[in-house]
């Protein structure tokens, strides 16, 4: 990063932006130059579209300077003059685009307020379509999309005018892990091909690594700034997977070591500070035996936690009760058409109670409407959906009294405060005044809404909300649990106190917990998986057992480090070897990794690029989803 | 027992909601602004910026005669049913002023008019009477018609027999009509004004609060969250009625304490407790309607044109400006379906003409009817889109 | 302001309004239905008044009397009623709306040459019904006083009863009717009903564009891009004036088609000044639109300001002259008025640019001031 006497792109001193009294962003400074991707991450509600409307000339800010092309934002007319230099997509799935108009429609208006020439306009819009597969969908009414197909016409909308700055608010919140692959892809070439710069936000950490550089902000102030690599390094440390643990001793390491998150029979533990040697060594005298783990570098993520400074963590939940055979959910051949379109077909899978059982797909896959057969909201073409025993087709209010739902648009009453939400809940579902009090302190205490009991729900960070919105599902201890993307856009800390309260309610109370998420660490945590492509189940099984399988088909996964990756991409690619872009890294599926990687490190450096192999990695559910989707998707 | 305890427990979800609706629109302050503002100051401008009497019909007299006859002729024609603010010197003056939209009505006396009548000739005068607005113009005409009749008659009576005999009042065998209007004696217009506006905004509120929330519960998904719990549609959409009922019986209160007993002095001669009740009756029914509508509706733009077609029809043909005897048999007979008509019997009924609910029996039933009606369809359709 | 992104964003909306069918056909049923409606059932005549009799006198001088009432087309007599007691719930209950009670030695005194007096009493409810209900009662008794006076003076002086008649009748009216010759409520109110239904129709239309946009975050289009708020303005209204601009034929047509009233002014300055005032309509809804935050209150607010106000104070019931001071002020406000006299003159009157000019430039100047408030109430960089 040179700055060589060039201007940058957005730079701001002290920025400052207030919601009455509350403070947004405090203080901001943060340079940003040409031609790179900026990333800015941090919890809800730290400031990141806050600062990011204001570049782009949206939105008013009360103090600090800010000077976007070397221009000062500090008029209307300031703010108009950069307009045209700069491309929006604002927070929210495809928000602002036309949900009647069809994807070439849409295009094409965005191509004629920008005023770009016609001849232009065209050959911009065929290059964009190609390189994003849009084109042969160009007729089909936005609302019709998938959330993959919104975002990535939401960019090609954005790009249209071929803007120097574009600025992308949370771009691929709600989105699936190969379209979010796929869009990422997309946006680096189309970046590298016009030389513009980029600002992004995002929830997911795992993609700050795409980014040149990232801001941590929080409480609107930057924690850390610097490339993705240098901020994990940061907080050096080391994560380690445990096998079989006693709860005893993960009792003992949690209190030592703080979190310790359970994925399956295994846990999940970072080490901030050691080394893997030192790391293992630790686990080992504080146990007093040898434990079977296996080291690996941590994740941005778990910087993230470190930085921001993780509240104390609960005990682990140890307990491994099984809670009975008789599935508690169960889907029956169900089948639901619209029209011509099948959203769900023939879907079979059953969750015992004490599961979390995770739903996987790409948005549009039929996963919402499988959990809205199964609650008894629509009902099926064909098939059956049972629950709790009863067929939910016929079901009564007493099925219905056990069922608690968390419906993926966000459910709650906003002009309401959390204890009324959970009062009106209570109400509902017909508890006494008194189970009501204790349900509702039960609720406050779980979601940790202490203090906020009477804000208004809309004045929610978005994590405390969805526990609200959990709490409120929970409100009448029900014993199956629906949850349609509980987390979407929720950062690492609230998702993590989210599912050590799902864990908790399944492991401790027998609940049966049905989920869908984006988050392939998420989806690592369930205890069994069903994988959705065009309404049908795909794949089911246990993380371990979908990873096993993978493994049988494809291979095993050798990791790469190379210099210039796409282009390392494309030579892999063309010589046969199953490789797929990961950040800087390269994975390749290869049936034995320590002999391949020579074989594969000679190939690259004949091609004049530099690579090292980093070894063989173990595969993560996200390699598992995105093998699995684009097997699928190529047949 | 059992009963009243499941009674209870059905009971206990749907007051839950209607304090949730009510705690909603207090938050909402902009529409709980804008339905104070309705309820009272709107109410206000109509009840006192509208008089419904001829009054002030502009006329324009081109006088070609200057004896005392034109003089005392024109001079009867007086404020407050006549404004004579213009003279014009021609007929043609006259007519212009009449095409300019100066005056409703132009009268010409001819330049011989007082040596006729002197003589005992007959004469005529000219009186052309604007009716592109046909019941002010002709009502005009006619009061012109009746001063000039009664001029003629009194000058006939005068010469035919004698000057002063027998014309004096109490000495000729004339009929004396002596009109009296009931239930408003002084023909208040502030009464009418003021009652039929505040049941218009029942109306609009009535019909749009409900169908609006609703379709905000579909927009927002939170209507979702209701349908898996244990509750029955009735459940869900009756607490909206019920909550939306209870603020505009309030206003209402609010309209009647604050602005028609005080400032127009509207009598209730019937028994208020029946007004409220019967009030509570309309808005569920006119509710009934709203829930239709957002059944209907998949945004709040359909929400707003489907509302138009049915309450401007509603506001406008119910009765109030137009007796239903004007109407085509058909389309009077088509009225009966609107809430409104009957409820204008009901409050004018109870308020003005102090009727029992024995006596207004027929629209209290025919209202409950079509509320039911209303209702039930709402359900129907609302199961049906929802499973 | 560049022309080009006007168009571009008026066609974006267009090709909304067109995609959401539902709307898209009530923009285009509702005007028309409403004209149907209110052409056929808003007739302000009062005829067939339910009227019934009450003759405590039982002589030739009252039957003759009473029978001159329901000769007419205005009342239409129930029948006699003995006694008064039973009015009271006859009145209340609407079934009779007028009552003649002619008291006993009624004949006798008009035989002995004497005044006497009769009671109606009629049902004062609705006051418009009541003031056209006492006008006829005037014009019948007055014709009754006629007559007996001509019949009095023909035996005192020996005339014929036609030349005594002729003697009580020396000033002769006149009375042409103008613009409306034969005094047809339909033509007086069909005019008056375009501007009523342009009047509630289009801020419907409008009332939600914005507020929508703000809801759902595609504001930022305009917020993000060089689109000014003038070209947004322009834009969005745009589709929606061209919808009710043709809605305005549709009434125009039905008005001379179906309701057979004349057109006699200039069509082209009608056509101007309806485009004027469509600009108008539509440009209420779209303020409110800005000026509120959710759907909700722009679709009451709406409601209030336009369906209600539009048949109060802009002449279609009640003569804006005949208003009260505050009515006159809120008349005064709102367009329809302007257009109430433009419709009119247009349609009955047969004037055109030459009469109308002040009305049309105050209805561009309506036109304009919304526009300005609209313009001011926006921002492209808000606070929050």
């Amino acid at each position: 990063m040179t700055e060589g006497g060039k201007q940058p792109v957005v730079e701001a001193r002290g920025f400052r932006k207030r919601y009455g009294a509350q403070r947004a962003v405090d203080g901001l400074d943060l340079t940003i130059h040409a031609g790179e991707i900026f990333g800015l991450i941090g919890p809800d509600g730290a400031g990141k579209s806050s600062f990011m409307k204001a570049v782009a000339g949206v939105l008013q800010f009360d103090g600090g300077s800010l000077s976007v092309f070397g221009t000062a934002i500090d008029s209307d007319a300031a703010a108009e003059s950069i307009k045209d230099r700069i491309g929006l997509m604002p927070q929210g799935l495809g928000q602002n685009l036309y949900p009647d108009l069809s994807i070439e429609e849409n295009v094409d208006f965005f191509a004629r307020l920008r005023l770009v020439p016609q001849a232009e306009a065209e050959a911009r819009k065929e290059r964009l379509f190609a390189i994003t597969r849009l084109g042969k969908f160009r007729a089909r009414p936005m609302k019709q999309l998938s959330g993959g197909m919104k975002q990535k016409l939401g960019l090609v909308c954005t790009l249209i005018h071929a803007p120097l700055l574009i600025v992308l608010d949370e771009p691929t919140t709600g989105v699936d892990p190969v379209s979010r692959r796929d869009f990422w892809a997309i946006l680096a070439e189309l970046l590298q091909e016009t030389g513009a710069t980029a600002l992004v936000s995002t929830a997911y950490l795992d993609e700050a690594s795409r980014f040149d550089r990232v801001l941590l902000l929080h409480e609107g102030r930057a924690l850390a700034a610097g490339e993705p690599s240098s901020l994990s390094a940061a907080q050096s440390g080391t994560v380690l997977t445990l096998h079989d643990l006693q709860s005893d001793e993960a009792l003992q390491l949690a209190r030592q070591f703080g979190y310790l998150e359970p994925r399956g029979r295994d846990w999940r533990l970072f080490l901030a500070g050691l080394n893997a040697e030192a790391a293992q060594a630790a686990i080992t005298t504080l146990l007093g035996r040898t434990v079977q783990t296996r080291a690996s570098e941590p994740e941005l993520e778990d910087a993230f936690i470190a930085l921001v400074g993780a509240p104390p963590a609960a005990p682990p939940v140890v307990v491994a009760q099984a809670h009975g055979a008789e599935p508690v959910i169960e889907a029956r051949h169900l089948t639901r058409r619209f029209g011509d379109f099948v959203a769900v077909d023939d879907a079979n899978f059953r969750v015992l109670p004490g599961e979390v059982f995770g739903l996987l797909g790409a948005n549009g896959a039929g996963k919402t409407t499988a959990i809205k057969m199964l609650n008894g909201i629509l009902p099926p073409s064909s098939g059956e959906g049972w629950v709790a025993g009863a067929d939910m087709k016929r079901a009564g209010r007493a099925i219905k009294a056990r069922i608690g739902y968390m419906s993926q648009a966000f459910s709650l009453y906003t002009d309401l405060t959390a204890i009324e939400n959970i009062q009106l809940y209570a109400s509902i579902y017909g508890l006494s005044r008194q189970q009501a009090r204790e349900r509702a302190r039960w609720i406050v205490d779980m979601a940790g809404l202490a203090g906020f009991e009477d804000a208004l729900a809309a004045s929610l960070p978005m994590g405390l909300r969805q526990r609200l919105a959990l709490g409120c599902a929970l409100v009448h201890s029900p014993r199956v649990l629906f949850l349609d993307e509980p987390t979407s856009g929720v950062d690492p800390l609230g998702r993590r106190r989210f599912w050590d309260i799902l864990f908790r309610l399944a492991r401790e109370e027998g609940v049966a917990v049905l989920v869908t998420t984006h988050y392939m660490s998420e989806a690592e945590r369930c205890d069994k998986l069903a994988l959705m492509f065009a309404g049908r189940v795909v794949a089911e099984g246990t993380p371990a057992s979908l990873k096993q399988a993978l493994a049988a088909r494809r291979g095993k996964l050798l990791a790469l480090e190379v210099e210039a990756p796409r282009q390392a991409l494309v030579q892999l690619q063309s010589a046969g070897v199953d490789a797929s872009l990961h950040g800087r890294r390269l994975h390749c599926f290869v049936a034995d990794p320590a002999a391949e990687a020579p074989r594969l490190c000679q190939l690259l450096a004949s091609a004049g690029l530099a690579a090292r192999a980093l070894g063989e990695l173990p595969a993560s559910m996200e390699d598992v989803f995105v093998a699995l989707m684009t097997e699928l998707e190529a047949t | 027992m059992q009963f009243l305890l499941t009674l209870r427990d059905w009971m206990r979800p749907m007051l839950a909601l209607t304090r949730k609706e009510l705690t909603q629109l207090w938050r909402d302050r902009v529409l709980l602004l804008f339905l104070v503002y309705a309820f009272t100051v709107d109410i206000y401008l109509a009840g006192s910026g509208v008089t419904l009497q001829v009054s002030h019909a502009r006329t324009v007299i081109s006088n070609a005669d200057h004896g005392v006859a034109a003089r005392e002729l024109t001079g009867r024609l007086v404020e407050p049913t006549f404004r004579v603010d213009a003279q014009a010197h021609t007929q043609a003056q006259a007519l212009a002023e009449l095409d300019r939209g100066g005056a409703m009505l132009a009268l010409d006396i001819p330049p011989r008019f007082s040596a006729d009548l002197a003589a005992g000739r007959q004469t005529t005068i000219g009186l052309w009477a604007d009716t592109s607005n046909s019941v002010q113009g002709f009502m005009a005409a006619s009061y012109i018609t009746r001063v000039v009749s009664r001029f003629g008659i009194e000058t006939g009576l005068s010469q035919a027999l004698g000057q002063g005999a027998g014309v004096a009042a109490g000495s000729l065998p004339t009929v004396d009509n002596r009109i009296r209007a009931w239930y408003n004696p002084n023909q208040d217009d502030a009464w009418f004004m003021s009652l039929s506006q505040l049941l218009n905004i029942i109306t609009v509120f009535a019909i749009l609060l409900p169908a609006a929330a609703a379709v905000r519960e579909k927009e927002r998904g939170t209507v979702e969250q209701l349908l898996v719990s244990p509750l029955s549609p009735v459940q869900i959409l009756l607490p909206k009625v019920l909550a939306m009922g209870g603020a505009i019986l309030l206003a209402i209160l609010l309209s009647l304490g604050f602005v028609l007993w005080p400032i127009f002095d509207v009598p209730c001669r019937g028994s208020l407790g029946l007004f409220f009740g019967l009030s509570a009756l309309y808005v569920f029914s006119t509710a009934g309607l709203g829930l239709f509508i957002a059944t209907v509706a998949r945004n709040q733009a359909q929400v707003g044109m489907l509302t138009i077609l049915l309450l401007a029809p509603m506001l406008f043909l119910s009765g109030a400006w137009t007796p239903p005897e004007a109407m085509p048999p058909w389309l009077a007979h088509a009225m009966v379906i609107s809430p409104l008509h009957h409820f204008m019997d009901i409050a004018f009924g109870v308020m003005l003409k102090g009727q029992t609910a024995a006596a207004l029996l027929r629209p209290i039933a025919t209202l409950s009817v079509i509320g039911c009606l209303l209702f039930g369809f709402g359900l129907y359709r609302f199961r049906r889109q929802f499973g | 302001m560049n022309l080009q992104r006007i168009t571009a964003y008026a066609y974006k909306e267009w090709r909304e309004i067109a995609r959401d069918r539902l709307f898209f056909s009530l923009a285009f049923v509702v005007p028309p239905l409403l004209m149907l409606l209110f052409g056929v059932g808003l007739s302000l005549d009062v005829e067939h008044i339910p009227f019934v009799v009450i003759d405590q006198d039982h002589s030739q001088y009252s039957r003759d009397y009473a029978a001159r009432y329901s000769s007419g087309p205005y009342f239409n007599l129930l029948g006699q009623l003995d006694h008064p007691d039973r009015l009271d719930t006859l009145m209340a209950s609407g079934t009779v709306r007028a009552a003649l009670i002619i008291p006993a030695g009624f004949g006798a005194r008009l035989a002995a040459g004497k005044p006497t007096e009769v009671q109606t009493l009629i049902d004062g409810t609705f006051p418009s019904r009541a003031l056209t209900t006492k006008g006829y009662l005037d014009a019948i008794n007055a014709q009754a006083n006629l007559d007996g006076l001509a019949k009095l003076l023909a035996q005192r002086s020996g005339l014929t009863e036609d030349a005594a008649r002729q003697r009580l009748t020396p000033v002769k009216l006149a009375v042409r009717y103008r613009y409306n010759e034969a005094v047809l409520s339909l033509w007086s109110i069909v005019p008056k009903l375009l501007m009523v239904i342009l009047m509630i129709s289009p801020p419907f239309l409008t009332s939600i564009g914005v507020v929508r946009e703000k809801e759902s975050g595609a504001i930022f289009n305009l917020y993000a891009s060089n689109l000014s708020r003038g070209e947004y303005l322009l834009g969005k209204l745009a589709p929606y004036v061209a919808i009710s601009f043709l809605n305005a034929w549709v009434l125009w047509l039905m008005a001379l088609w179906v309701f057979g009233v004349p057109f006699r002014g200039s069509l082209a300055f009608f056509a101007l000044a309806s485009g004027v005032y469509v600009l108008c309509t539509t440009g209420i809804g779209l303020l409110v639109s800005i000026a509120t935050r959710s759907q909700v209150a722009a679709m009451i607010v709406t409601a209030i300001v336009t369906v209600v106000p539009a048949v109060l104070y802009s002449g279609v019931l009640i003569p804006v002259p005949s208003l009260g001071p505050t009515g006159q002020l809120i008349a005064h406000a709102l367009p329809a008025m302007y257009y109430t006299e433009i419709a009119v003159g247009c349609f009955l009157k047969g004037s055109g640019m030459a009469d109308l000019w002040p009305q049309l430039l105050v209805l561009a100047g309506y036109a304009a001031a919304l526009f300005t408030a609209g313009f001011l109430l926006m921002s492209k960089r808000p606070k929050v």
